[in-house]
């Protein structure tokens, strides 16, 4: 059939200029290589510090030299410190982290699948400007919408539960813009057609013909969507309280915080660089098991 | 594809809710401790002191018909935000709130505290310093009970002194010569640092000379007098701005990771500091064997005319959400208010007492402290420190005002200003703030 | 941009419904739209309404509230805050975003040439700098920035000369630019190359039999043909350039002589409503904020609206 999704032909097209270009000169290459190492090398020295300091001592971060290992078991001291400052309270931060980017991530999905579906393949009155609104609601600095929402969901009893973070995170703007941009070119409107004269509704439709069809956006959105919600720090820090509901990146900064201040601080600069080492780790784990994933999805950005 | 990625999806998310299962229980008042008596009204806390769940483990034992239901909402300026928010939507402050002393008139002028006088505040006054019952009042009103404090003393390298032939300075004018010896002797560090950041600290060192910037009190809200520019701070700064300029001390922003270093490895051979300074320095230092602190009184600009100032220091204020305000009073007064509950308070989280009970006690006294070799610092800097205190008046736009400090020190130290000017600027600034804000100025 | 199938059929399918039908169908996009558009007007469009409304009135510390109208806007357009700050993000954007952008594009015709392990575990490296959160990785560079403590001093003293100091005035501007760089050339690399895999081979292969060189093949075909990619991703970088925040906000905790409160106009916002309690005023600060971004991003479109193709 004609109808080859889109992402499998696009695989086929990578295919095919891997083989071709293994023709490139020699030193060419040589030089291509040598500026991906030194960009990697950009690129990774943060990260081998930050593994680095994980294994040091509070004092010895201070004073060894900050990228060659120190007393590399001292990484043991600081899990165990992990496990044991405020009552382990660490991974019950990073519980919550799965927890928001999980359901944050899968719902705002869901919500862009819909509505990118929605404004794809119906041609109803007002969708120009109401897609525009969204597409424009990109340019609305956070800071404008912090204290409203805040008054908001304080005033529904919302304020310091989960649903402070998740609610807010569901929104992806640029999701919708993506599901849109691949719905409109994935699914072609005769099987849509087809299944109508076969009797099917509008939402049957959606859901065993076009859906099938969108998958490659889905994951793109879907990965986007967690990451963002993995990595948010400023809606957590405002609108929870109870330090057992934080994520990840809101307790290491109360632990940076507490570390530098004066009065009534405590110096837990190891347990904020082990911690940082731990948290980062499964999102770039998932990013080198998800390889294929990435790199087809966000082929979507860029097929217009 | 599908199965296997929805699988582990699937998997992950599993894994993610079992691990948050128990917070599934978000009830309005999750504490981070325990309640021991589940019928008695529960007061909520915020507060971010070290060690602290012991303490208020005690008190819930001790109290039947009062319980503290206690988180730790932040550290300072990350706690006052959120506070300032939940004052502004309504709902969501704690009953009870720890505050350093120089935002409560921040605060009181949007009626978020509880004058405590109808509260037997002045049962507990006797109880604490003058100068540190001061800062918690606001004319006859009381915002605040003491917690603890920030009495300054300096902390000084006896090792790095010994070595380079540096008496300990008693003046000021002294700890100038002290830091011109040190560098004439040739050391890599230099005496001290002096941060434009340690917003308090400055001040402090301000108001030694007799500084008293703001005259605010909040039975008449809306006047204020403001002099930041008076001779006092003109002779501080300038003096300071001249041992920068000699290269005599050093200008680093004080509590990131590189001053840290510095404080390890004897860059800086004198920290000028608040009470709360040794446990600091302690936590840091595991690593230097060599290093021999030791504590000695804050140097003085008039040697017969010795003035103690504070750094820093908290309590406890009652906020207008509290529902129960009796409740919330009876735990502002006592949750500090027990030998026990400051043996752990000075032991485990290093604060300095402004409960006079334990203040004035020879266990307090006597104290010795191993980080410095068995010295008795209270006795010797801190006990007196405190007892000469005699409080300060802060602005209700304090934050606002320590911003604008900063930024007019640090012109000075890269060179932009004079002193004189940067505080004459600091005044401009001060008083076209209020007027805007629709203070009438003095 | 290239595309699979073309839905040249949809016309024929509609000719065949008669329109009160066919506009009815049409209409249960709505029904598909209305979850994300309740989540939308419930956080951002309420809020956003909301915060324009508190930007109309004037709340002073001493005394109450009062409707002021467009007071505040005044003040906010000559409130040399806000327009250092302002300027400041169209410096960062007008260096910024050519580097991001820059090392992005390198980066990704590089990789668009070779197929060795070696180029797929650089892109992976290249990009693993996305996962890390914006606090955590300011974290890493302000240690990394110190100057006794980072690396810096050890490999510059290797070469005999002098260690910059990261954190002064005169070097916070690049230093911040590093740590952007660093955390979103990844992202954008990806994007591009995502866009250059897409592009049919065939065309390098008339190049080449026309004699083109590597260099030319890809400044000439490789890039014009992406143009469309670039577009959205420089929308997206200006945007979120002219909204700094987060990384100066982390960065102050290591250096808060050098930069201030208000260094940007989105931090002006958030330490005049966190900090000072200036509510009204900070909403004022965002939504001025807000309509400079949109009247760049419109601008910037309106240049490029042939590149882009967005016509439609």
């Amino acid at each position: 059939m004609t109808l080859s999704t889109a992402s499998s032909s696009l695989r086929k097209r990578r295919k095919s200029t891997e083989h071709v270009d293994h023709h490139v000169g020699g030193g060419r290459r040589i030089g291509s290589h040598a500026l991906l190492i030194i960009l990697a090398i950009y690129f990774i020295v943060p990260l081998w510090w930050l593994l680095v300091s994980s294994t040091k001592s509070t004092s010895s971060l201070f004073s060894s030299a900050p990228l060659w290992f120190d007393h590399p078991a001292d990484f043991i001291e600081n899990v165990q410190g992990l496990f044991t400052h405020q009552g382990g309270i660490y991974w019950r931060w990073l519980g919550n982290s799965f927890f928001y980017a999980l359901t944050g991530g899968i719902g705002a999905t869901v919500l862009a699948i819909l509505a990118g579906y929605g404004f794809a393949k119906y041609r109803f009155s007002g969708r120009g400007w109401v897609f525009g609104l969204i597409l424009g609601s990109v340019m609305v600095p956070l800071t404008a919408l912090v204290v409203p929402t805040f008054l908001l969901l304080s005033n529904v009893g919302l304020i310091n539960t989960p649903w402070a973070v998740i609610l807010p995170s569901l929104l992806s703007p640029f999701g919708v813009y993506l599901m849109r941009v691949y719905t409109q070119d994935a699914v072609p409107d005769e099987m849509l057609e087809a299944a109508r004269i076969d009797g099917a509704g509008e939402f049957r439709t959606f859901v065993q013909v076009a859906l099938p069809m969108m998958k490659p956006a889905v994951v793109t959105v879907l990965l986007l969507s967690v990451v963002a919600t993995w990595n948010n720090f400023f809606l957590p820090l405002a609108m929870l309280n109870d330090p057992n509901l934080l994520p990840v990146t809101v307790g290491l900064n109360n632990w940076t915080k507490l570390s530098s201040t004066g009065a009534g601080g405590e110096q837990v600069w190891n347990l904020v660089t082990s911690g940082a080492f731990i948290s980062v780790l499964p999102l770039l784990l998932s990013f080198l098991f998800l390889q294929r994933y990435w790199q087809g999805g966000l082929a979507i950005g860029s097929v217009k | 594809m599908n199965t296997k990625f929805f699988a582990a999806l699937g998997v992950a998310a599993l894994g993610a809710v079992t691990l948050t299962a128990c917070s599934g229980n978000d009830s309005a008042e999750a504490c981070t401790n325990k309640i021991v008596n589940k019928d008695a009204t529960q007061v909520s806390v915020w507060a971010w002191y070290p060690a602290f769940e012991p303490v208020v483990d005690l008190f819930n034992q001790t109290h039947d018909d009062v319980q503290v239901c206690w988180t730790d909402a932040g550290v300072g300026d990350d706690e006052y935000s959120k506070f300032s928010t939940a004052i502004e939507a309504g709902s969501g402050a704690p009953d009870v709130i720890m505050l350093e002393a120089e935002v409560l008139p921040s605060f009181s002028i949007r009626d978020a505290l509880v004058d405590l006088t109808a509260y037997g505040a002045s049962d507990v006054a006797g109880d604490y310093p003058d100068g540190a019952w001061s800062d918690v009042k606001s004319g006859d009103a009381v915002y605040a009970i003491p917690v603890d404090g920030g009495p300054m003393g300096m902390l000084y390298r006896k090792d790095i002194f010994d070595k380079y032939g540096i008496a300990v300075p008693t003046t000021w004018a002294e700890f100038a010569d002290a830091a011109q010896a040190l560098k004439d002797a040739g050391a890599p560090g230099v005496l001290t640092d002096f941060p434009t950041n340690r917003r308090a600290y400055n001040q402090a060192l301000f108001a030694q000379a007799g500084s008293a910037p703001f005259v605010y009190d909040s039975a008449d809200p809306q006047t204020i007098s403001i002099e930041v520019n008076d001779q006092g701070s003109k002779d501080v700064l300038a003096y300071w701005a001249d041992l920068v300029d000699r290269g005599l001390v050093a200008t680093d922003d004080a509590s990131t990771a590189d001053y840290n270093t510095k404080m390890v490895d004897g860059t800086y051979a004198v920290y000028v500091a608040a009470a709360w300074g040794p446990g600091y320095l302690s936590e840091l230092s595991g690593a230097d064997a060599t290093a021999e602190w030791r504590a000695a009184p804050v140097p003085q600009w008039d040697a017969d005319n010795p003035v103690q100032i504070n750094w820093g220091g908290s309590a406890f204020a009652v906020t207008s959400q509290a529902s129960d305000k009796d409740a919330a009073a009876i735990v502002a007064k006592e949750i500090f208010g027990t030998e026990e509950a400051w043996k752990i308070g000075i032991e485990e989280a290093a604060l300095f007492p402004l409960w006079k009970p334990i203040l004035e006690s020879d266990y307090f006294a006597n104290l010795e402290y191993p980080f410095f070799d068995g010295q008795q610092i209270n006795k010797d800097v801190f006990l007196a420190a405190a007892a000469g205190y005699e409080g300060f008046t802060f602005s209700p736009f304090q934050n606002y005002a320590y911003d604008q400090l900063t930024e007019e020190l640090s012109a000075v130290t890269r060179g932009e200003k004079s002193s004189d000017q940067a505080l004459d600027d600091l005044q401009d600034t001060l008083v076209q703030y209020a007027n805007d804000q629709g203070f009438t100025v003095n | 941009m290239a595309t699979m199938t073309s839905p040249t059929h949809a016309k024929t399918s509609a000719e065949h419904e008669p329109s009160t039908v066919a506009r009815r169908r049409h209409r249960t996009g709505w029904l598909f739209v209305i979850p994300f558009l309740a989540v939308f007007l419930l956080f951002l469009i309420i809020p956003l309404a909301y915060a324009l409304w508190t930007s109309l009135f004037t709340s002073t510390l001493a005394s109450g509230t009062e409707f002021t109208g467009l007071d505040n806007y005044a003040k906010a357009f000559t409130d040399p805050i806000f327009l250092e700050g302002m300027g400041r993000v169209g410096l960062f954007a007008l260096v910024m975003i050519p580097l991001q952008i820059g090392v992005a594009l390198l980066a990704a015709l590089v990789l668009d040439t070779l197929a060795t392990r070696l180029s797929q575990a650089s892109r992976l490296l290249i990009f693993a700098p996305y996962a890390i959160p914006v606090v955590i990785g300011a974290l890493m560079w302000s240690f990394l920035y110190s100057p006794s403590f980072g690396p810096a001093s050890t490999l510059f003293d290797a070469f005999g000369l002098q260690a910059p100091e990261f954190l002064s005035t005169n070097l916070i501007f690049g230093s911040l630019v590093n740590i952007v760089t660093w955390q979103w050339s990844g992202y954008y690399m990806i994007v591009i190359y995502a866009g250059l895999r897409a592009i049919n081979p065939s065309i390098y292969e008339a190049a080449r039999v026309d004699g083109a060189s590597g260099r030319q093949i890809a400044l000439r075909i490789k890039v014009p043909m992406i143009s469309s990619s670039m577009v959205m991703v420089l929308i997206f970088a200006i945007i979120g350039t002219l909204q700094f925040f987060t990384e100066p906000v982390v960065l102050r905790n290591v250096a808060p002589g050098v930069i201030d409160a208000a260094y940007t106009p989105n931090m002006y916002a958030y330490a005049l409503a966190f900090q000072y309690s200036q509510f009204n005023y900070a909403s004022t600060i965002a939504f001025s904020l807000g309509v400079l971004v949109f009247i760049g991003s419109y601008l910037f479109l309106y240049l490029t609206r042939k590149q882009s193709g967005l016509n439609r």
